[in-house]
């Protein structure tokens, strides 16, 4: 109240300040304005320092503001100059882009209009002059909007006449113009159709061909040189035919259409090759009665046994054996033609670089093309017939190798064994000749059957009886053969026996034959796996393998003869060593020097037994026996020492007969004998000892490099032999 | 020189179709592939198992079941130790084709061969059109067992295989006794290793 009052006082009001109380309400007012007056100024007055303070700090900046002023100015001021320059330039730019486009629009125009102008008068000169290639090639040169309409006209137009020129060319199978109008296709943008068009026209170019080699052949003279194969050439001209085809064509459709579409190709040839091959086949199937002997010989082999079959009259052999050529004939030269066309197609695939996966694809095309079409199946038929006409033509001339069996004097062996090991030979490498790896084992399979089944059977048949027992005499034994055939019924032991060694022997040969059969295979095989890109290695090898552990079944086949032939004969000349006295004084000893009383009565009879057979075995099983005769004599004779006694002379006797003995043995044959005698010579040893004592010479630590065979046991027994030596002394002995 | 003491050939043979390639390659290679070509000929795998601690070679044929291969096929049954005769649960046409394929065998194969009869494609049993019980009757009329697999599950694979491999061995052995040691002979498959599951 005080305060608004006080807002009506200046100094005009002052004087007109009549009352008292006005004049001291007044007076106060100011008083109390004075006293706040001066309590502001006070106030006012502190802040005087720091205000004063801060102005000289203001007047210090004043200069640095002057300078930061003047910069920011000339910054201001080059901002503003590049902003001009930038915008001068770039206006100068887009005025020459501008300028530029258009100038091209400009020149695309002019081009354009020059282009149309040149092609739509190609395009017409070139339909006027048939000059079609020119006018697909026009065709693919123009692209202006305005005159596409007039571009399409002539390509519907050029299509049209491309069309119906190509087909006027198959009809006339005029091969220039084919090829013509082959290659204006893909400039059409038109590859699939030109080269199914085209494949039609190889096709009846492969059919007509084909059907005239056919006819051919069925007119072919018989007595012609390749009348027997006619099937197999006619088949292989189709084949050479197709791939000529492919060879002169593949480069063309490589230029004009591309690599990566042979595939395509051969997909659309292989159809017709497929049914020409196809009427090959069953020209052939007809022609060479091929299911006709194939249901005889399945027939024959149905009924087990074809030995005395008269349906077996009706199948030449030889007939069959033309034939079944023929046949491995025609699947090889599948096999190379199918080998031709995958190579072909693979490189043709190669060269468009594709990615893997479309690549595999396509190669599983092609795979499964080459597996499946028509022609891999007839053939694939014709050899599953083949094979088994093939097992059955062997087995046939196995048996009639058998019943035809000769034996030739001087010879050790009869006659089928060379014959039977050559026709196993001739049928397996013809299977193998045929390129196809299941075929090559099936036959490796039968041959190995054979070989273990009936073969070894008749072999071992024969020696199951035995060795005839007594003497044999050789000029009697030939005597009985019939015009070199063993009799077939006939009590003679004398060709018995000679029919016996003349079995031992074609088994021991047969086990050489067995392992060069399978060298000789093995190189055929070998050569069709180079063909075959190593397929089917593993299976080959295993039906090879098989082939040859037909060795290991046939074993042991001297055992019968010499158990039967040696064994009882031994005994004798054995036992009449007993009845020479070893318990001998001074001038019996002389008497024996002069006279031998054992050994060489026993040497000339082992002389004559071992003569009785050299001439009728074979080296190895000379040898064989030479050391199953030395096994019994040794066991024989160590029998016959042990049931004697000996003085120190008779001991120096026996000694020396056995050393007769020994070197006659290791005479008569290739092996080692010796060995065979240890037992013997340590027993001679024994028996020429001074004094009992002295056996410690030669025993334990002394033995040096000799390897005692006795036991001491036996040394012992040995020491008792001799009646000299004192049993005290022997039991004393510490061995 | 390779590492086992026994090698055995086993033959699969049947219809077309039947499942022989899976049989053979869920056996040998723990694999089902499916959509597979029709075999070609004959085939064969290794797979080396261990029965009663001796290591045994199972060389398993793979025959095509279509008829232009079947001369192919006989020409193995001769040096076949096993024969597994197979055939499709879900045709009937694989399991009538049966007789034609034992009379096959008994006029090619060894005497001494081990036949098993074996229907495949358990896996498909909605579909089964032959029942246990016929096949039973089937094996049983032609003296062989009969199993059940399916190649695609590996049910019963591994067994059809072992229990040949255990059944050829102990034949073996039956015979090694004769001149060598005596060999404990295997019943059960405690004692067999290998199956890779």
């Amino acid at each position: 109240m005080a305060a608004a009052t006080s807002l009506n006082f200046d100094s005009n009001s002052l004087e007109r300040l009549t009352e008292m109380k006005d004049i001291h309400e007044a007076y106060e007012y100011l008083c109390k304005q004075e006293n706040t007056i001066a309590e502001e100024i006070d106030e006012l007055l502190e802040h005087q320092t720091n205000l004063e303070a801060k102005m000289s700090t203001l007047y210090r900046s004043v200069p640095n503001l002057q300078v930061v002023n003047s910069d920011a100015k000339q910054l201001g001021s080059m901002v503003s100059f590049t902003c001009d320059l930038a915008e001068n330039v770039s206006g100068k730019v887009r005025l020459l882009d501008l300028a530029k486009g258009r100038v091209q629009e400009a020149i695309q125009r002019v081009n354009d209009v020059l282009d149309l102008k040149f092609c739509t008068d190609g395009v017409q000169t070139a339909l006027q002059s048939e000059d079609y290639e020119k006018a697909a090639g026009h065709i693919i040169g123009g692209s202006v909007d305005v005159a596409l309409h007039v571009l399409q006209d002539a390509k519907q137009n050029l299509t049209k006449i491309v069309r119906e020129k190509f087909d006027a060319a198959l009809v006339t199978a005029d091969r220039a113009s084919v090829e013509r109008f082959f290659k204006i296709f893909p400039l059409l943008g038109l590859h699939d159709e030109g080269l199914r068009k085209f494949s039609k026209y190889l096709k009846s170019q492969i059919a007509d061909r084909c059907q005239e080699q056919l006819s051919q052949a069925s007119t072919l003279d018989s007595a012609d040189r390749r009348a027997a194969v006619v099937y197999a050439d006619t088949l292989t001209i189709l084949f050479e035919d197709v791939g000529k085809v492919v060879e002169i064509h593949q480069p063309l459709v490589e230029t004009y259409y591309g690599p990566g579409r042979l595939l395509q190709l051969i997909q659309w040839l292989q159809a017709e090759c497929d049914e020409q091959a196809s009427r090959i086949v069953d020209e052939f199937i007809r022609n060479r009665e091929f299911s006709l002997k194939s249901r005889q010989v399945q027939a024959l082999l149905h009924r087990g046994s074809g030995r005395t079959s008269t349906a077996h009259e009706r199948l030449d052999p030889r007939e069959l054996d033309v034939m079944l050529a023929e046949c491995t004939l025609l699947n090889s030269r599948t096999e190379l033609y199918l080998r031709f066309i995958r190579k072909r197609v693979l490189n043709d695939l190669e060269m468009v670089g594709n990615d893997e996966k479309a690549d595999a694809d396509k190669v599983a095309v092609l795979e499964k093309l080459l597996r499946e079409c028509l022609l891999s199946r007839r053939i694939q038929e014709l050899i599953g017939n083949y094979i088994v006409m093939e097992e059955y033509f062997m087995r046939e001339s196995v048996i009639k190798a058998e019943s035809m069996d000769s034996l030739e004097q001087g010879s050790h062996t009869s006659s089928m064994v060379d014959d039977i090991f050559f026709i196993l030979k001739k049928c397996t490498k013809r299977a193998i000749s045929s390129g196809s790896v299941d075929c090559a084992c099936a036959l490796l399979n039968h041959t190995t059957t054979i070989l273990e089944g009936d073969y070894q059977d008749s072999l071992y048949a024969k020696l199951r009886a035995g060795f005839p027992s007594g003497s044999f005499d050789v000029a009697q034994a030939y005597s009985m053969l019939q015009q070199g055939r063993f009799p077939t019924s006939s009590s003679d032991t004398n060709a018995a026996k000679l029919e016996f060694m003349t079995t031992v022997n074609n088994i021991e040969v047969s086990l050489e034959y067995i392992q060069s059969l399978r060298r000789s295979l093995s190189e055929e095989c070998a050569a069709l796996l180079i063909q075959n890109r190593e397929i089917g290695k593993d299976k080959l090898e295993s039906c090879l393998n098989d082939l040859g552990a037909v060795t290991h079944k046939f074993k042991d086949v001297l055992d019968p003869v010499e158990s039967s032939a040696v064994k009882p004969r031994l005994k004798p000349w054995v036992d009449s060593f007993l009845s020479v006295n070893h318990d001998i004084r001074e001038d019996e000893f002389s008497m024996y020097e002069a006279n031998d009383p054992f050994v060489q009565n026993f040497i000339m009879n082992l002389e004559q037994l071992l003569a009785e057979f050299k001439d009728f075995m074979t080296p190895s099983n000379y040898d064989s026996l030479v050391s199953l005769v030395t096994n019994e004599v040794t066991t024989q004779l160590e029998q016959a020492v042990l049931r004697s006694v000996f003085n120190r002379l008779g001991g120096l006797h026996f000694d020396k007969e056995l050393r007769s003995l020994v070197t006659y043995l290791t005479s008569v044959t290739q092996w080692t004998i010796r060995d065979k005698f240890a037992r013997l010579t340590q027993m001679a040893t024994i028996l020429n000892l001074e004094r009992v004592t002295e056996i410690l010479d030669y025993w334990g630590q002394n033995s040096g490099p000799l390897t005692w065979r006795l036991t001491p046991t036996e040394v012992r027994q040995v020491l008792s032999l001799r009646v000299d030596f004192r049993s005290e002394d022997i039991k004393r002995l510490k061995l | 020189m390779e590492d086992y003491k026994y090698l055995f050939k086993v033959v699969l043979i049947g219809n077309a179709g039947v499942g022989k390639t899976c049989l053979v390659r869920r056996f040998t290679q723990g694999l089902f592939p499916p959509g597979q070509g029709a075999t070609i000929g004959v085939d064969f795998m290794i797979k080396t198992v261990d029965i009663g601690g001796d290591k045994v070679k199972l060389q398993v044929w793979d025959t095509a079941g279509q008829e232009r291969f079947r001369s192919i096929t006989q020409s193995y049954y001769h040096s076949a130790d096993a024969l597994v005769l197979v055939y499709d649960i879900t045709s009937r046409e694989s399991f009538n084709s049966l007789p034609g394929w034992v009379k096959e065998v008994e006029q090619y194969a060894s005497r001494k061969i081990i036949s098993v009869l074996v229907g495949n494609k358990l896996d498909l049993h909605k579909e089964r059109e032959i029942t246990i019980e016929e096949g039973n009757s089937c094996a049983e009329s032609h003296n062989m067992r009969c199993l059940e697999t399916s190649a695609k599950d590996s049910d019963n694979v591994d067994r059809l295989f072992l229990d040949i491999a255990v059944e050829l061995t102990n034949n073996v052995r039956n015979v090694e006794i004769k001149s060598g040691p005596v060999e404990e002979e295997i019943r059960d498959h405690g004692s067999v290793q290998g199956c890779c599951r």
